[in-house]
């Protein structure tokens, strides 16, 4: 690049030059060259002043003029006033091959792998401090050992993920030099941020890891090495968002003039309208990919145990796996929303792209994993019911919660629109079915995913109470429970309270703003709710307070809000992002609200008898594998469907994909191509953590002096 | 690889198997996807890159057609144009269409968010023929179709290039306009329009320059003006005719039957028409040297030139 710019700065320099010296000549020249003896005085003069003269033939070729590709029509060139067009820098993209391979393969194959193994790097670490914490704070040391054992896996991952990183750059350096060029030129000061953050997150994993046995004793030493785990968290975050800021610039590039590709803010390009939306839905997915993937790990050891003791640590370490995974999911579908939402408003041809037009179909995939997650999930913690004594009382209530989720599911996989022949359009009329129609629009489909978000939930508070009795009356549970429910309620009010005073102020025609107002008061009922919710608990009556409040928010929100989806939809389409922000919250509040009371009320309950770990039948952990390899894949595709939205571009709408690859590929190949990361990342995990246990003794699979058969408290409560 | 890590491996296959299943299924069952190339401005050509190319169908549908909500239901809308158009002191539905769509911000449809892009700008980058194609098909929307009165918006809609291409720029200043003033000046030493016809004006002895602009480059008028011989447009090539009586003339062929043929020669900036009985020719040849003046450049001074260049240039 330096090399360009002292070459082009010679060029200008010597072009002055060169000016300079015709300013002398060209009147001489001109006269005699151009004008007749009869041309007027002042046209020398003028030429002169200029410095311009006509272009020169040589052999039938244009000399000095600009170039046109071939075969174009003329675009709108000396019409207006020339000067006031700009000298563009016309540069060709340039690509090479893999040695005769697709480039673009090559890339998606290597990035997607990394994509994946820096999602667990940094997915797990968030957790196991957490659970080094819960550990600590509970003086609890299979915590501790767990907490250790995911980040052994962690430095063998991380060495894997720092190769990929490596060679996913050297690809696209060398396979994609002008693209990278261009994001060098706009980029290049936050790679050195990167690579510092790079050496930070080397130096405090490894710390982290290697100094978990020397840094524990006493309590300073272990709130160091927690301080540890924070920083390498913080490091990998700060990686994070800044490769988000590249991938997030190519979708909707900002602080750049786009004719040019001259950067004019660095700032606006790092933080363009996508990089928050995705920071956070990669945080948060990040955390429920780590959990899935810890969780297939336990499956593994599970099924390959020898001794009951090993079967009930992995059966525990799978639960918590799963916990954390199911915790990071229900928010996931929120996140994935907002990042749906600002796609739109980054670019409404992209949105459009996106849910209506070439990638509205893997959407139906997504939806098929996604159910498979939430019905692996929640089957999960139904077998998980039958190692508790005590979960009989709540086993009635499985049916209706399958009955739910498969009828979501349902309607979440109906397309709106079926490819119809004309035979069969003819017989229906038109072209949409006449009653499913209605359970293919957003409005239908917002509804079951957030009745499946509290379907999943109420299993998990059926799977928690399982072993919990007789309750210790609120009143008589001190401050704490009280200050928890209280800080619970100003949360969840000043979310209900702060947006329904925000819709007050949009701004929408009169006629359509009056949709609005249903919006408002769904908020105010809400928050009335979650109030009457609080107070009930006050009043030692908790359970009718969660079980309102259930009520309620199921009612407007997936009962109401369906229907009123449709009004919408048809009469004021503006106001849909309103009603989807709308359920959102109201969702939001009920599950944060009925949580903190579930934990208070159940704090010091009577248990009813332990939880048996160990005693899952197999297929629980074959669900675990399950949960793993769909989550796996599910990145896999919204890689592809992130990616693959920029269309022929590489930089939307600024820097074109003139290579061969440029096509969006079926869903077939997709499928393909998909599956093949899936079966590599699986297999690489699978050999780098074999890799990360060999020095281990077999023993170790089981820490001394811990029963797993009766837990009680110590498992159930601790998450 | 112990049994319990075979049947791992089974049942890992298994899911990723039915996951290649099930997208070879969804990429049956979608069909063909993308857009349809279609050409020529015709209503045909338009419904095809609505529902195509344009991603018009993305947000708009048209009655029972489409699903798209974002925009408004385009059933009828010819009779929604015409009323917009009055109500806007518009012309025809015409204008208020092609205002819609080269300038989709200026007026919004009560209900609806400003969220339609410039089509001719990327990504989309509609060529101009496609969106007059996609204006023909809206016309047809309970109107009757009228392409003659869609073509004359042509000049409105903005030309897109899916190609990266290095705009022709003109050295110094120049303006269109003036230009035009100098091909048909006839009180200078040489009138581009004794011989070309722009638009029905002028004299129609050369190629008629009607819509040049549209289909050749800067480069090509370029050399045409100061290398006129360089390349001669089919059917405009000078003969040489020598008559039995030893007389050579230098002219294009006007007419030619069996009995005369009519030449037109240039003579001191004149064109001037001569008659030979074909049974005084006594040879014929074309020659690869052009009837136009070669010494242009010497009669025109730079400002001229290139707002010539320019004015042809915006012939389209």
């Amino acid at each position: 690049m330096n090399n360009v710019k002292i070459l082009l700065m010679v060029t200008k320099k010597s072009a002055f030059v060169w000016l300079f010296i015709l300013s002398f000549v060209l009147p001489l020249t001109l006269s005699q060259k151009i004008f007749a003896s009869e041309a007027p005085a002042q046209v020398a003069q003028e030429a002169a002043v200029s410095g311009v003269e006509l272009p020169q033939f040589e052999g039938g070729q244009v000399s000095g003029s600009s170039q046109s590709s071939e075969g174009q029509p003329a675009t709108d060139v000396g019409t207006t006033t020339a000067v006031a067009a700009e000298e563009e820098e016309i540069v060709p993209v340039q690509y090479r091959t893999f040695f005769g391979i697709d480039s673009r393969l090559v890339v998606w194959i290597v990035s997607e792998l990394h994509l994946m193994f820096a999602a667990f790097v940094l997915g797990v670490p968030i957790f196991a401090v957490i659970v080094e914490i819960v550990g600590f704070k509970g003086g609890d040391i299979k915590y501790d050992k767990m907490a250790k054992e995911f980040t052994k896996l962690l430095s063998a991952a991380f060495a894997t993920t720092a190769s990929l990183g490596g060679l996913l750059a050297f690809c696209l350096f060398g396979l994609y030099p002008e693209f990278m060029g261009h994001m060098t030129n706009v980029f290049a000061p936050t790679m050195y941020v990167y690579a510092l953050l790079f050496f930070g997150e080397a130096f405090t994993l490894y710390g982290y890891y290697y100094s978990w046995d020397i840094l524990k004793g006493t309590a300073a030493k272990k709130w160091f090495h927690i301080s540890l785990g924070v920083m390498l968290n913080l490091f990998g975050t700060g990686l994070m968002f800044i490769t988000n800021s590249w991938a997030t610039y190519m979708m909707s590039p900002a602080g750049i003039v786009p004719a040019t590709g001259k950067v004019l803010s660095m700032y606006q390009a790092v933080y363009n309208l996508l990089w928050m939306p995705v920071n956070i839905h990669r945080l948060i997915a990040n955390v429920c990919f780590g959990g899935f993937v810890v969780g297939a790990y336990a499956a593994v050891k599970f099924l390959g145990a020898k001794t009951e003791e090993e079967r009930a640590h992995y059966d525990w370490m799978g639960y918590v796996g799963n916990f954390i995974g199911v915790g990071a999911l229900i928010p996931l579908p929120f996140a994935g929303y907002w990042l749906g939402r600002e796609v739109y408003s980054a670019s409404p041809v992209m949105g459009n792209i996106m849910m209506g037009g070439a990638f509205s179909w893997t959407f139906i995939i997504q939806a098929i994993l996604i159910g498979m997650l939430f019905i692996g999930v929640n089957y999960y913690l139904w077998l998980g019911m039958g190692r508790i004594k005590g979960s009989e009382r709540y086993t009635r209530f499985i049916k209706y919660l399958i009955f739910v989720i498969f009828l979501c599911f349902a309607v979440w996989l109906t397309p709106h629109n079926l490819p119809l022949s004309g035979e069969e359009r003819a017989m229906i009329g038109e072209q949409y079915h006449p009653f499913s129609k209605y359970f293919g629009v957003m409005a239908a489909k917002n509804a079951v995913v957030n009745l499946i978000i509290l379907a999943t939930f109420f299993s998990f508070l059926i799977y928690r109470r399982s072993n919990k009795g007789e309750m210790v009356p609120f009143s008589e549970q001190g401050k704490a429970g009280k200050i928890g429910i209280f800080s619970a309620l100003i949360f969840c009010l000043l979310m209900l309270v702060s947006y329904a005073v925000s819709l007050n102020f949009v701004e929408l025609d009169a006629n359509i703003k009056v949709f609005v107002n249903p919006l408002i008061r769904a908020l105010y009922i809400q928050a009335f709710a979650v109030c009457l919710a609080a107070f009930l608990t006050f009043k030692n009556k908790g359970k009718l307070g969660q079980t309102l409040l259930f009520a309620v928010t199921a009612g407007i929100a997936v009962l109401y809000f369906w229907y009123y989806g449709f009004q919408v939809m048809q009469k004021a389409n503006l106001v849909l992002r309103y009603l989807s922000v709308t359920q959102v919250a109201i969702v939001m509040s009920c599950l944060i609200m009925n949580a903190i009371i579930d934990v208070f009320m159940f704090r010091k309950a009577k248990l009813v008898g332990g939880i048996v770990w160990g005693k899952m039948p197999v297929r629980s952990q074959y669900t675990l594998l399950l949960l793993c390899i769909v989550i796996v894949i599910l990145m896999g595709l919204m890689g592809f469907i992130r990616s693959g939205l920029r269309m022929d571009w590489h930089i939307y709408g600024v820097l074109q994909d003139t290579s061969p690859w440029a096509y969006t590929p079926t869903l077939s190949y997709m499928g393909r191509v998909v599956g093949l990361i899936v079966v590599l990342f699986l297999g690489l995990v699978t050999f780098v953590f074999w890799l990360a246990n060999l020095g281990e003794k077999k023993e170790e699979a089981k820490p001394k002096g811990y029963n797993y058969e009766v837990s009680g408290d110590d498992y159930g409560n601790a998450h | 690889m112990n049994k319990s890590m075979l049947k791992i491996t089974a049942f890992g296959i298994a899911v990723i198997g039915f996951y290649i299943y099930i997208t070879i299924y969804v990429s049956g069952l979608s069909g063909t996807g993308g857009g349809e190339t279609a050409s020529g401005v015709s209503p045909e050509a338009g419904e095809k890159i609505f529902w195509g190319d344009g991603q018009c169908s993305t947000c708009h549908k048209i009655g029972t057609s489409g699903s798209a909500t974002r925009g408004p239901d385009q059933e009828g809308l010819w009779a929604r144009a015409e009323e917009r158009a009055k109500e806007l002191n518009m012309p025809t539905g015409l204008d208020y269409l092609v205002e819609s769509i080269v300038e989709p911000e200026k007026y919004v449809v009560k209900g609806y968010d400003k969220i339609m892009p410039k089509v001719f700008d990327p990504p989309i980058m509609l060529s101009r023929e496609k969106i007059l194609a996609v204006l023909a098909f809206l016309q047809t929307l309970g109107g009757e179709l009228d392409i003659s009165a869609i073509m004359k918006y042509k000049d409105k809609i903005p030309e897109a290039s899916k190609k990266k291409v290095k705009p022709w720029v003109a050295p110094i200043v120049v303006d269109a306009k003036e230009g035009e003033n100098v091909f048909f000046d006839e009180t200078r030493p040489v009138t581009c329009g004794k011989c070309h016809v722009v638009n029905g004006r002028g004299t129609k002895v050369g190629p008629d320059l009607t819509g040049i602009g549209a289909i050749q480059t800067p480069e090509y008028f370029l050399e045409s003006i100061l290398k006129p011989s360089a390349k001669i447009v089919k059917g405009y090539e000078t003969m040489y005719v020598i008559t039995s009586d030893g007389i050579p003339y230098n002219g294009l062929i006007k007419s030619e039957t069996e009995e005369e043929l009519v030449l037109l020669k240039e003579e001191s900036g004149e064109i001037e028409e001569i008659v030979i009985p074909k049974s005084e020719v006594a040879e014929m040849k074309k020659q690869e040297v052009s009837i136009m003046p070669g010494n242009i450049g010497e009669l025109l001074s730079v400002k001229d030139f290139y707002g010539i260049v320019s004015f042809l240039q915006s012939l389209k």
